[in-house]
């Protein structure tokens, strides 16, 4: 909030760049990436040449590259993206790079604190992670996807400890995955591990791991629970503490677990489980019966559900109200603690609580135009391209990102004028 | 008396894999798997009165002169009639037997269900079969190991993280050098396309991805492709009765249209 803050919410309108313009400019114009304070757009930029580089609010990079993507803007607006040059990938940083250059980097995301960067590499032939430039000494045989710890010192990855000859099942069978965590692995194996999360106070890590065929359990650094489940999906930690909750299948049904042991009543699915801010409150994505979805907070499902998707919950920040995208019959639209908006859109994104919890916004796509809908109703204006609004420290504006006409602006509009 | 003799062919999935199996292994995972079945299962095997019309539907049977062993109903009484006749206590031999079978003598076509006067899903008794060969780990190795490719890396091609994207990325490289401004748009949120291959494209016939974005071009699709897991649409671990894996195959393709907010998933075949 402190970032938010710092922003500025008085200036009605700024006019930042001419996307047109870009595209005279360059040969060609892609990956648009704004920042969260609205008040940078930057893209990757083709030369004549062919060869690419970055045009961030008009300026530009003098470094070309054969390869670049991801960029990503920090909160401190410099602008990270991985660049591919003479056979080296490296990450770049506003217009500097990191020292270390890699056989491939992929995964970057920006570290807990917003500032630094953190991705999977292969450097050497061999796989690993690297943080703000560090790369794990110990390296793998593979490593697939990253988390990195609240408090941005420590991070893991699902790493291939041993090589095995092409189709040796058996060797597999005995297990060739573990987490590594700074490149330490947990002193055993799996079949398979697939998401994985630090606990909040991050020293901890769990993991959903395959113990045999037909056979997964839960593992927290790297001891499995005792409860062995018929499949399991993505734990979480409860805020605050090391109680693990993750969803489990039990015979033809599905419950979350904490520690191993049921703590909700049984559904058709359950996934997506989310603590409200407050640490108290648990809600999931449920299915109550087959193409019947909906949300369950503390294991008391919407009445309401929905036949195509429910997606993840969202807690407003006061822990009080629910609110998820749901899609029924091809229209996407948001339901609010189990009642749908009556107006449903092409396409939706991620409802946004205002600080208080009393009002919900979105973006929402309608007939190729993009609008911010708040509390169901469709914002005035429709726009060529839009970013996800964020609210103000007081709950009274919201900050809107905007393409019209081919120029991108930064707008600060008060809730009751979209 | 129908007599199972076949040429022999090696298969360490199945030959290896039978040589650690116990009986109290095979008998407590087939009364575990007959034990979800419910009435589905007694139905089927209480209505089939051996009449033999499914012979005609099946092409294996037709492609090996009409030998009776290879009709749906000698497939079904060859492996789980006699699983639940012994209630579960049979020998390893017979896993191998019956992994051969459900594997490589049935490919799921479905025809001889339509054959049958009763409509019974033989497939279905197939597929339990599958079933318990799977959770005894009495498998075909290539299927085997394709279905832990899916397990491991959600694609069935052991591909890295990075492979996938290096490989596209090259590809787009090679389709650029035809058509100056096409493209294969990574992680392309609220495209109006996500397109999936399957992992034996990127791993063996790159170029199918580069012939993909020449049609997309050509025809103007706002289109994109996930640069993470979730990109690949193939799911053998279905063909092997693996269904946990099955579904977070699925899952995970699904969540990538969700996280790129797709339309559309176009997938090739």
């Amino acid at each position: 909030m402190a970032e938010i803050n710092n922003w500025d919410w008085d200036t009605k309108e700024k006019y930042i760049a001419d996307i047109n313009e870009w595209k005279k400019k360059f040969k060609a114009v892609r990956e648009i990436s704004i920042s969260d304070d609205g008040e940078r757009i930057a893209a990757v930029v083709e030369n004549n040449d062919g060869r690419f580089t970055i045009c961030n609010n008009g300026g530009v990079w003098e470094e070309t590259f054969e390869r670049l993507w991801k960029l990503k803007f920090n909160n401190e607006n410099q602008l990270y993206s991985l660049a591919y040059r003479d056979y080296e990938w490296g990450v770049g940083i506003d217009n500097g790079m990191w020292e270390e250059k890699f056989d491939s980097i992929w995964n970057l995301t920006l570290t807990p604190d917003g500032k630094g960067a953190v991705a999977n590499c292969k450097k050497d032939g061999t796989y690993g992670v690297v943080l703000n430039g560090n790369v794990w000494e110990n390296r793998f045989a593979d490593a697939r996807n990253l988390a990195i710890s609240p408090d941005g010192t420590k991070t893991a990855s699902n790493v291939q400890t041993k090589s095995i000859k092409v189709a040796d099942i058996f060797a597999f069978a005995e297990g060739i995955y573990s987490i590594a965590i700074d490149g330490n692995p947990w002193d055993r194996n799996f079949m398979s591990i697939w998401s994985f999360t630090f606990s909040s106070d991050s020293t901890k890590v769990a993991a959903e791991v395959m113990l045999d065929v037909g056979a997964f359990t839960i593992a927290v650094d790297g001891k499995p629970w005792d409860q062995v489940f018929g499949c399991v999906w993505e734990p979480i930690f409860k805020p605050g503490t090391h109680d693990v909750v993750a969803p489990v299948k039990r015979g033809a049904t599905w419950t979350l677990a904490m520690n191993g042991k049921p703590i909700w009543g049984e559904f058709f699915q359950i996934w997506g489980q989310k603590y409200s801010p407050d640490g108290q409150k648990l809600a999931a994505t449920v299915a109550t019966e087959f193409t019947k979805w909906t949300i369950a907070v503390e294991s008391n499902a919407w009445s309401r559900t929905w036949n195509e998707t429910v997606l993840a919950p969202h807690f407003s920040p006061d822990s009080r109200r629910v609110a998820a995208i749901v899609k029924e019959d091809n229209r996407w639209t948001i339901a609010v603690d189990g009642i749908p908006w009556i107006e449903t859109f092409d396409m939706i994104w991620d409802p946004v609580f205002s600080p208080n919890g009393d009002k919900v916004i979105a973006k929402a796509e309608k007939n190729k135009k993009y609008y911010i809908v708040v509390d169901g109703k469709i914002g005035k204006n429709g726009y060529d391209a839009l970013w996800d609004p964020v609210f103000g420290p007081d709950g009274k504006k919201v900050l809107i990102k905007c393409i019209e006409n081919g120029k991108y602006y930064r707008r600060i509009v008060p809730v009751n004028e979209i | 008396m129908l007599k199972y003799e076949r040429k022999e062919i090696a298969d360490l999935g199945i030959d290896e894999s039978v040589k650690r199996l116990t009986p109290e292994k095979i008998t407590k995972t087939i009364n575990n798997v007959l034990k979800g079945t419910g009435a589905r299962l007694k139905a089927y095997l209480d209505t089939c009165i051996h009449c033999g019309l499914c012979a005609e539907a099946c092409h294996y049977y037709l492609s090996h002169g009409k030998n009776p062993t290879y009709s749906p109903v000698a497939k079904v009484k060859l492996t789980l009639w006699e699983m639940v006749k012994n209630k579960g206590n049979v020998s390893p031999d017979f896993i191998a037997q019956c992994s051969r079978i459900a594997y490589t003598e049935c490919n799921r076509c479905r025809r001889c269900s339509l054959y049958c006067p009763y409509g019974i899903d033989i497939w279905y008794l197939i597929a339990l079969v599958r079933r318990i060969c799977l959770l005894l780990k009495v498998v075909p190795q290539y299927e085997m190991d394709t279905n832990y490719s899916h397990a491991a890396t959600l694609n069935m091609m052991w591909l890295k993280q990075d492979d996938w994207i290096d490989t596209v990325q090259w590809q787009e490289e090679e389709v650029r050098m035809e058509y100056k401004t096409a493209r294969i748009p990574f992680d392309k949120e609220g495209a109006e396309v996500m397109y999936t291959p399957i992992a034996p494209e990127p791993k063996f016939k790159p170029q199918l991805l580069a012939a993909t974005a020449k049609i997309m071009h050509a025809a103007g699709v706002d289109w994109t492709m996930p640069s993470f897991d979730g990109w690949d649409n193939s799911d053998i671990s279905m063909h092997v009765a693996d269904f946990e894996t099955m579904s977070r195959v699925e899952r995970k393709h699904f969540e990538a249209a969700f996280k790129l907010k797709v339309k559309r998933i176009v997938m090739c075949e």
